[in-house]
């Protein structure tokens, strides 16, 4: 196991930068997931750490050492591919074998350690399987095995999951949980998708457009986000955010685009004038009661909470709500946003303003 | 929509014309090995023989002893069938194992003039033969390597190279590159990669190659007629020497043609069942 530093660091394709500068500090045994829309560069910035690209500028240390110029066989990593590239020529039990092989280990070793990755695994029936002849899921647990026989001080996931089907997608993530708590090895996790990076990461590193936009523990994000960005993409149905002004005299309201005003907290910390952007989250609205009038728009139940979809002038605010309600579209209907739970961002930079 | 009678009838008729085309000359000469000789000059001639003989056969096999120019028929037909096989052997598996290395190089190696080196390498498929004999002649008299195998086998190696590179490539290049990089990190060098990784899963292609190189190689006339005069002399070349002064011995002629024919038959249905794809499948999704 070891710690993984990411200093400043730089990926250009000839003249096109794609990584701007990343910084990014992992403690030993840290479940880290790199998350950020397609493109953003997550995957490049894994396989520099893998070694799989080169590095344009800045430096990437594991453990105590700089592996800029270290080749990947030599940085003591596994990685798990978004494809699994597994060997198809080769058994699963060769397949999970192969860098013991390659390290020449003896043949007593390589058996026994291969066994205990399956056992952990529960591939020990599907050894001599070769890997056409196994499932999307099997073949997701042969390239974790593969990786979990070297015993690496790094694990790299690249949006291993994003093969499978829904159901089996929410069983591996606890499984590939579970097996970070016991093995304990630091990993680094990419995905696109901020519901896998918000129940699995110790740890959320988000990207957008080569930057990282905030590094945090997964609920500080929900939280706290520190910008825009970041308070739209953490979060399901995502925050509602509104954009418009604070008021310029009097008692501090918030004046909405579309007219309407919206409350503020009293200590809120913002001058008259300012042109902000008001972020809720839907389980912060309160229907039924408050100031603002909304008319009903949609309604949809997935049993354990229910989503409402309202209006106000052009402005859609989506609430959840855990009870029931008997409210139909067209219904007009009350809400209050909850001022405690409020972020403000400004509305050029999209930084968080309290 | 369910076709018509007509356009069926078209079907057919292109398809019947495709197989008297291409199987009409095999048909002529399997059963002219089997006429006898005095049959070839009977007039009008006949779709099948009306007399049916193994003569040319025994002579060209050795059991009848026949003799052209005091030399024993089968003995020279037995040397030709020796020289065309070393010599296709040998380039096809020069050819692909020097197209498979320089092919992966292409691949997955960055060097400088990569591109245009390939682009050259490739653009000497339109160069034809007869232009650079010349040449070449020169080249491999002063290498004395005119009427050798190792001649030979080059000057086919260099023939049927770019061909083969360029097949090997795309080979290559659609093979899943994650699987080199599952490699790379389990430990795997460049050579182990390629030899144990890439060539394993490159079988369809490397027959294909195979298949492409052997073929052409039996096939040669000009090369060899200059190359192989006398002992490396392939069946090509002396096939038509059946053809004297004073009499053309179709039947001899016929007989060797259809062993010329049987003998790259059956490498490529041997070889045709490593050509099945569908190796990759469930590496990557
Ligand atoms: N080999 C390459 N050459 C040029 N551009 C590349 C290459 N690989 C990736 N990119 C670009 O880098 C950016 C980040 O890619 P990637 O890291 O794969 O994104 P992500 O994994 O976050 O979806 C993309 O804009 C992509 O087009
Ligand atoms: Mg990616």
């Amino acid at each position: 196991m070891a710690s993984v530093s990411v200093t400043n660091a730089r990926k250009s394709y000839g003249n096109f930068e794609v990584l701007h500068g990343v910084d990014i500090d992992i403690q030993d045994g840290e479940f880290v997931i790199l998350v950020g829309p397609s493109g953003c560069g997550k995957s490049t910035l894994l396989r520099m750490i893998a070694g799989l690209e080169d590095i344009s500028a800045g430096g990437i240390s594991i453990g105590s050492r700089l592996v800029n110029n270290v080749p990947p066989k030599e940085r003591d990593i596994a990685m798990v591919f978004q494809s699994y590239a597994l060997y198809p020529h080769l058994t699963v039990e060769a397949n999970m074998g192969f860098s013991l092989k390659l390290a020449k280990a003896s043949k007593e070793e390589i058996t026994r350690r291969v066994r205990e990755a399956a056992q952990i695994l529960g591939l020990e029936h599907l050894l001599q399987r070769y890997p056409r002849n196994l499932s999307g899921g099997q073949r997701q647990r042969v390239a974790m095995g593969r990786a979990i026989v070297r015993n690496p001080q790094v694990f790299l996931f690249d949006e291993p999951l994003s093969n499978l089907d829904a159901q089996l997608r929410v069983q591996m993530r606890s499984e590939i949980k579970q097996l970070h708590q016991r093995l304990k090895t630091t990993t680094i996790y990419v995905t696109h998708d901020q519901v896998e990076a918000m129940t699995m990461a110790d740890k959320i590193v988000v990207m957008r457009d080569g930057f990282v936009e905030q590094i945090g523990a997964p609920l500080d994000l929900y939280d706290r986000p520190a910008n825009l960005f970041v308070a739209s993409f953490i979060g399901s149905p995502g925050m509602n955010l509104i954009r418009g002004e604070i008021c310029t005299t009097g008692p501090l309201t918030f004046i909405a685009e579309g007219g309407f005003e919206l409350p503020l907290p009293p200590e809120a910390t913002v001058t008259h004038g300012a042109k902000v952007v008001y972020g809720i989250r839907p389980e912060h609205i309160t229907i039924g009661q408050g100031s603002v009038s909304t008319q009903v728009v949609l309604i949809e139940p997935t049993g354990a909470e229910t989503q409402v979809t309202t209006k106000v002038g052009p402005q859609q605010l989506i609430v959840t709500v855990r009870d029931r309600v008997d409210i139909h579209s067209g219904d007009p209907i009350a809400i209050a946003p909850d001022v405690s739970k409020l972020h403000l961002f400004d509305k050029a930079t999209g930084k968080r303003l309290t | 929509m369910k076709p018509t009678y007509l356009y069926r009838l078209m079907i057919w008729v292109g398809i019947a014309v495709l197989l008297i085309w291409s199987l009409g000359p095999i048909y002529w000469t399997i059963a002219s090995s089997f006429t006898p000789t005095d049959d070839f000059s009977v007039r009008p001639i006949h779709f099948f023989p009306q007399h049916l003989t193994f003569d040319h056969y025994a002579r060209l096999l050795g059991i009848n002893i026949a003799r052209i120019g005091g030399v024993e028929v089968f003995k020279q037909f037995r040397a030709a069938l020796v020289n065309s096989v070393v010599t296709s052997v040998a380039a096809t598996f020069l050819c692909v194992a020097i197209s498979a290395l320089g092919a992966y190089a292409f691949t997955r190696l960055e060097f400088p003039g990569r591109k245009v080196l390939f682009v050259l390498v490739v653009a000497t498929l339109a160069i034809p033969a007869y232009a650079v004999l010349i040449p070449l002649y020169q080249i491999m008299i002063n290498l004395h390597l005119v009427d050798t195998y190792v001649g030979v086998a080059l000057i086919y190696v260099s023939a049927f190279l770019p061909l083969s590179l360029w097949l090997l490539r795309s080979v290559f290049e659609a093979l899943p590159i994650a699987l080199e990089e599952a490699a790379q990190l389990d430990g795997a060098g460049r050579l182990y990669i390629f030899f144990n990784i890439v060539l394993q899963l490159a079988g369809p292609g490397l027959t294909a190659a195979a298949i492409l190189t052997f073929l052409g190689a039996w096939g040669q006339y000009l090369v060899p007629l200059i190359f192989s005069p006398q002992a490396t002399k392939p069946l090509t070349v002396l096939i038509p020497e059946f053809v004297t002064k004073n009499f053309v011995d179709y039947g001899l002629i016929t007989a060797s043609g259809s062993i010329a024919i049987i003998i790259p038959a059956l490498v490529v249905i041997f070889l045709n069942r490593y050509l099945v794809s569908g190796l990759l499948a469930g590496s990557v999704k």
